[in-house]
C-alpha cells in the first residue's frame, strides 16, 4: 500500500538529526554534554536486520551523501560509513538470535563503533584536538544515553513498520 | 547460505574505497567556491530543512518564554535599579551621536568602518555531528551574503560565513579549532585602543585568545574586545568579549589575553549577517588579501 513509507521515515529523520542537534551541547553541572541525535543510522541498521541489505545500504548511500555534502562539506565520509555499518550489521546478526532486545544491543554496539570511527577520523585529519578522556565522558556516553532512549521507544514501531512492509512486498512477488 | 564476501563483493568494495579516499582529499582541500551539483543538493536540503526548523525554533522559543516568565520578578527588580542611570546615559548617547554626525558633515567623511547593512537570517540546522563548529543559514548569495561577511547574535559576534549558495550558507562559528581562522580585534575601556588578533580557542576553557598585543601595554581584566574593522572584511564595533586573564605568550614577545565571548554558542536562532558598507577585501579578516596568498 505505502510504497514509500521506508523512504519517507529516512527523510523525516534526516531532517530530525539537526533539530535535536540544536539543543546540544547539554550544560549539565557546568560540563558540556555533546549529544549527536543517530536517528538515521539506527533505522538504517534495522532496515538491515528486518527488511534487506540492498535496500538498506542504497539509503546509507543517498542519505549519507546529503549528510556529507549539506553539513559536513567533506563528500565520501557519511556515504562510506553509513554503508559499511550496515554491511557489518547484517554480518553480525546471522550469527546472533534474532529478536528485538538482540537488535537493540547490536544497534547501540554499532553505533559506539561508528562514533568511535569517526572521531578517529576528525583526530586523524586534525579537525578536533579532544583527548580520548573528554571525548568517552563528553561526547560518547551522553549521545549513547540519548540515542538509547530513543530506539527504545521507537525500535519496535521501526521494526512492526518493516515487517508490514515485507510482508506486503512478499504477497506482491506471490500475485505476480 | 549466500557468502558475504565474495570476489566480486571484494573488488567492489576496493573500488569503492579508492573513490572515497578520492573524493574525501578532494573536499578537504580548501576550496573557495562550491560546485553546481553541491549547489542543488544545498539548496535543495535547506528547503527541507527549514520547514522541519520552524516548528523547533517555535517550541524552543515557548519554553525561552516560560523560563523568563520564572525569573521576572528578579529582573525586574534589576533592572529597576539599573533604570534611572539609563536615561542619564540615553541622554549622553544622543547628544554624542548628533556632534559625531556633525563633525562627520565638517571634516566631509560620509561612509565609517562601522556602517554595515544588516542581513536577518534565521539558523536552520547546526552541524549534526558537532565536531566542526558549523551552523546553516536560511540567507544566501541571492539576498546578497558573501562570503567572509561577519555573523553576529544581538549579544556579540559568532562567527563568519565560509559558504554560500542562492538560498542557503555556511557559517563557521567563532569557537572553531581552525587555525587559519583570524579576527583582527581591539580592546577598548583603557585609555587608548590596543589592537590585536583573535586567534585559537581554548576548548577547555571555552574562550577565545587575542593573541599579538605588545607586551609594553597594560591591560585590565574585564576589559571589552571588539572587533576593529581593520581586517578589511568585518564592521568595525561588533563586541566580541570580555578580558578574563592575561599572559604572556609561548615565546614570551607578545602578551596574550583569554576572552570569554560575549554571545552563547549554545542555543542560536537568529542571527545578523553583517554586509560592510565600506569596500571590503578578499581573503580573511586579518589584512591578509587573496591575491598575497596564493
Amino acid at each position: 500500500m505505502i510504497r514509500f513509507l521506508i523512504p519517507l521515515i529516512c527523510l523525516v529523520l534526516f531532517f530530525m538529526e539537526p533539530v535535536f542537534g540544536l539543543f546540544s551541547p547539554l550544560n549539565i553541572g557546568g560540563e558540556l554534554n555533546y549529544i549527536v541525535p543517530r536517528f538515521l543510522i539506527m533505522f538504517l541498521i534495522f532496515l538491515t536486520l528486518y527488511y534487506d541489505l540492498k535496500h538498506a545500504m542504497f539509503y546509507g548511500l543517498f542519505f549519507g551523501l546529503l549528510y556529507d555534502v549539506f553539513y559536513i562539506d567533506i563528500i565520501g565520509l557519511y556515504s562510506f560509513l553509513y554503508p559499511a555499518i550496515c554491511l557489518a550489521a547484517a554480518f553480525v546478526f546471522k550469527r546472533i538470535p534474532r529478536n528485538l532486545l538482540t537488535s537493540t544491543l547490536l544497534t547501540l554496539a554499532l553505533l559506539a563503533i561508528f562514533e568511535f570511527v569517526l572521531y578517529q577520523f576528525f583526530l586523524l585529519i586534525s579537525l578536533t584536538g579532544m583527548p580520548l578522556g573528554t571525548f568517552l565522558s563528553t561526547r560518547l556516553w551522553p549521545t549513547m544515553v540519548a540515542n538509547s532512549i530513543f530506539l527504545v521507544m521507537l525500535g519496535w514501531v521501526f521494526k512492526s513498520v518493516m515487517v508490514t512492509q515485507l510482508s506486503e512486498r512478499d504477497n506482491k512477488i506471490g500475485l505476480y | 547460505m549466500p557468502q558475504l564476501l565474495t570476489n566480486k563483493r571484494l573488488i567492489l568494495l576496493l573500488l569503492g574505497v579508492i573513490l572515497l579516499v578520492a573524493l574525501i582529499s578532494f573536499s578537504l582541500r580548501d576550496r573557495g567556491n562550491v560546485s553546481l551539483p553541491e549547489q542543488i543538493i544545498k539548496d535543495a536540503v535547506g528547503a527541507g530543512q527549514s520547514v522541519f526548523s520552524r516548528p523547533a525554533h517555535f517550541v524552543t522559543g515557548i519554553f525561552d518564554n516560560v523560563d523568563s516568565l520564572l525569573n521576572t520578578f528578579e529582573e525586574n527588580q534589576h533592572l529597576k535599579t539599573r533604570l534611572e542611570e539609563f536615561a542619564g546615559v540615553q541622554a549622553e548617547v544622543k547628544d554624542l551621536r548628533s556632534e559625531n554626525t556633525e563633525l562627520k558633515q565638517i571634516v566631509g567623511k560620509e561612509e565609517d568602518l562601522r556602517d554595515y547593512n544588516p542581513i536577518q537570517a534565521t539558523v536552520i540546522a547546526r552541524n549534526p555531528d558537532q565536531w566542526e563548529e558549523k551552523i546553516i543559514l536560511n540567507r544566501g548569495s541571492n539576498e546578497g551574503v558573501a562570503e567572509n561577511m561577519a555573523v553576529m547574535t544581538a549579544s556579540g559576534l559568532i562567527g563568519k560565513v565560509t559558504l554560500t549558495t542562492p538560498t542557503t550558507s555556511t557559517v563557521e562559528l567563532i569557537s572553531t579549532l581552525n587555525p587559519n581562522y583570524r579576527v583582527s580585534a581591539m580592546v577598548v575601556g583603557g585609555a587608548k585602543d590596543v589592537y590585536g588578533l583573535i586567534e585559537g580557542y581554548d576548548a577547555e576553557r571555552r574562550e577565545l585568545l587575542l593573541k599579538r598585543i605588545d607586551a609594553d601595554i597594560e591591560l585590565k581584566e574585564g576589559e571589552q574586545v571588539i572587533s576593529s574593522g581593520l581586517g578589511g572584511i568585518f564592521p568595525k564595533g561588533i563586541l566580541i568579549g570580555t578580558i578574563t586573564e592575561i599572559t604572556i605568550d609561548e615565546f614570551g614577545l607578545t602578551k596574550l589575553a583569554y576572552v570569554k565571548p560575549a554571545a552563547d554558542f549554545s542555543l542560536l536562532d537568529h542571527v545578523i549577517i553583517a554586509d560592510r558598507v565600506m569596500p571590503e577585501v578578499d581573503g580573511e579578516d586579518n589584512g591578509v588579501t587573496g591575491d598575497d596568498e596564493s
